[in-house]
């Protein structure tokens, strides 16, 4: 939260505009002091490479569909020239050239023309932003790690593509929902789930992992909270231990939960989810992307936690 | 230990009914006490007197998942209970599938995964998985039959492939079934490559080898069949002997090499396509289990191919119970344990009996 806080000044004091460049090299936790002699247009990403744009990119590409929805979110779809093969939403994404995902197209890529390729940190290989840097297209690299993290990313993208003014008012959204979702489980009692990624064999998210952080914000627990990894194959013997009292299944656009997967779950009939048929379904693209739509994801994962709570009150959108 | 291992080594050449029927005896009295040492332990802490239990309710016929188990017992009786039994049967066919190849492909590397049937299976499993089809199928996982079928349709492939004047020569089998499996793996990357990250997850987990808890009618279907084919396996075991003597000798012995050889080359990819489809490719059991157990008893294959089978069983439930445990409440895939534990183990058997390889 301190980083938080701090980058958020760190913006803050970039704005001021004081444009002598100072040279010096230092790592954005020590960001104060050298950060209020940057000029407004540079910029620190999560990978702690600092670069500089003298206007706003025009030929954006983006290699994460979170990053497409932020950008068409802050109303700069038109500067987006490039997107993943993923890159689905809004729907004006899938006009867009298409450049591969994890292992993109670098030929593609660079007959694009981009002045900015935005990545997220994980799944894209090394040696693909090595080669963007060889060939001086800037990268900037977006590290997941929070909630927070995510509508500050939106801010930063929304400075550097010029349109920051439509992009606060977008953090500002969000944050405002996300903080009424958390006002609202408040002081309820926890509810016990497991967040089913896969069901044979099991595999579930941990501690570390984004969506537990959700699921925590969304008034849960969950059960694979003694898990050292992030994305573990859970023991079906500690499931039936824990007791989850709701399974959320994230499921695609089309399908929903198959209905012999349902059955492989309720033959364990002595689990209370089981019992109380509080087996449920959840896009998985809301939870999965780091991106815009992660409000409307939570929603609905409070919702689905706390049934009673949201039926009168659901905060528009 | 070593010199009652060292006495049966040395007593390899003779089979006698008495030393077969001590060295069964006796890994079957093992192959039991390490069943129960492995229902004993797991991600939760039930142990020994819910074992007990748990085997008594289910003597007496008490139906599994009624309100009055406790989830402890439920835990036993439907997770642990099936999935150690799996372990010890899938461990126990690889072993057994490993035996025979080495012996009908006369090389030493030879394991369940080698002729692409596994491969076949791996495949249909990932279509299954790609088209997000469901997960039963009249009781039966639709996950295995879709492994199943895979394989059966590589084992046509492979069988015609190497097939030459209605003679299966060994080189073309293992060929044919070396490409195969080099083609169809691509098919398998292929598909892992369109899919979403976070759905090839799945695939991924069950490409790496797994075993799951499974129902007991699944179980149940499952052991018939490994238990069918370990019993015409067992048949042949003296075919096989003859086999490894080379072709030209085994025919001068009035063998019928070609039956032989195509009743076995079918059995065991029968079997590989089975053991894949619950298990995905769990590997090292196959390969090195024959290997150690040929090391310490010797290569009569009458004795070799039963002893091979109870030892892999105990290795691979073993090895599952430290994949279920050690970083408890998550498990880590079954094959890293199995070369972990496996290779540094035969690696001293190699050191030990060099002599004796083959």
């Amino acid at each position: 939260m301190g980083i938080l806080v701090l980058a958020m000044a760190a913006f803050a004091n970039a704005d001021d505009g004081t444009s002598s460049m100072a040279r010096r090299q230092q790592g954005i936790l020590t960001g104060m002091p050298f950060m209020a002699n940057v000029s407004a247009r540079a910029y620190v990403d999560d990978a702690g490479r600092r670069m500089y744009f003298a206007k706003p990119p025009a030929r954006i590409v983006s290699l994460a569909p979170s990053i497409t929805e932020m950008l068409f979110a802050m109303e700069a779809g038109a500067q987006l020239v490039g997107v993943t093969d993923f890159c689905d939403y809004p729907p004006e994404a899938l006009t867009k050239p298409k450049v591969g995902y994890s292992n993109p197209n670098l030929e593609t890529l660079v007959a694009l023309q981009p002045d900015l390729v935005v990545t997220p940190h994980d799944f894209l290989k090394p040696d693909v932003i090595v080669k963007l840097e060889q060939l001086k297209i800037p990268v900037f690299i977006l590290a997941d790690k929070n909630v927070e993290g995510i509508f500050v990313h939106i801010q930063t993208l929304g400075r550097i593509v010029g349109h920051s003014a439509k992009a606060d008012t977008v953090a500002m959204q969000l944050r405002h929902q996300v903080a009424t979702i958390q006002q609202r489980v408040q002081g309820m009692a926890p509810v016990r789930m497991l967040y089913v990624l896969n069901s044979q064999p099991l595999i579930t998210v941990g501690p570390g992992s984004f969506i537990d952080q959700l699921i925590g914000m969304a008034g849960g627990v969950n059960i694979a909270a003694k898990s050292v990894t992030p994305y573990p194959r859970l023991s079906m013997e500690s499931v039936l231990q824990e007791d989850p009292e709701v399974l959320v299944f994230p499921v695609g656009k089309a399908e929903g939960i198959s209905e012999s997967e349902q059955q492989t779950w309720r033959q364990w009939s002595t689990m209370t989810a089981v019992k109380r048929s509080r087996l449920h379904q959840i896009s998985a693209d809301w939870l999965n992307r780091p991106g815009p739509r992660i409000a409307q994801g939570l929603e609905s994962l409070a919702a689905i936690l706390h049934p009673d709570n949201t039926s009168g009150n659901r905060t528009e959108r | 230990m070593a010199d009652i291992v060292a006495s049966w080594a040395q007593a390899g050449a003779v089979l006698t009914v008495q030393r077969w029927v001590v060295v069964i005896g006796g890994l079957l009295l093992a192959s039991l006490a390490v069943l129960v040492l492995c229902l004993q332990f797991g991600a939760t802490s039930v142990g020994m007197g819910t074992v007990a239990t748990a085997i008594a309710r289910l003597l007496r016929g008490d139906e599994a998942g009624s309100p009055s188990l406790a989830t402890s017992e439920i835990i036993m009786v439907q997770i642990r209970f099936p999935r150690v039994l799996m372990g010890f049967l899938v461990g126990a066919s690889l072993a057994a599938v490993g035996v025979t190849l080495q012996a009908l492909l006369r090389n030493p590397l030879a394991d369940p995964y080698v002729l692409g049937v596994s491969s076949g299976s791996a495949l249909g499993v990932s279509v299954a998985i790609l088209f997000g089809l469901g997960s039963t199928f009249m009781l039966l996982p639709v996950l295995p039959l879709f492994g199943f079928a895979g394989g059966l349709l590589s084992l046509v492939l492979i069988y015609r492939l190497a097939q030459s004047k209605g003679r299966l020569p060994v080189h073309s089998l293992l060929l044919a079934g070396v490409i195969l499996n080099a083609i169809l793996t691509a098919f398998i990357m292929f598909i892992t490559s369109i899919m979403e990250p976070n759905r090839s997850a799945g695939l991924m987990a069950w490409l790496m080898g797994s075993l799951t808890a499974p129902g007991y009618p699944a179980l149940g279907v499952f052991l018939m069949y490994v238990v069918l084919v370990l019993g015409v396996l067992m048949h042949k075991a003296q075919s096989l002997n003859v086999l490894t003597l080379g072709e030209e000798t085994a025919r001068s012995l009035g063998v019928e090499t070609e039956g032989v050889k195509k009743q076995l080359f079918v059995l065991t990819a029968l079997l590989t396509g089975a053991i894949v489809s619950v298990s995905g490719m769990i590997g090292f059991v196959g390969m090195v289990v024959p290997h150690a157990v040929r090391l310490l008893i010797g290569s009569d294959h009458r004795l070799l191919l039963p002893a091979s089978a109870l030892v892999g069983g105990m290795f691979l439930s073993l090895a599952d119970t430290i994949a279920r445990t050690i970083m408890s409440p998550a498990e880590i895939p079954v094959g890293i344990v199995t070369a972990l534990a496996g290779g540094p183990f035969f690696l001293y058997l190699l050191l030990w009996r060099k002599d004796r390889m083959l």
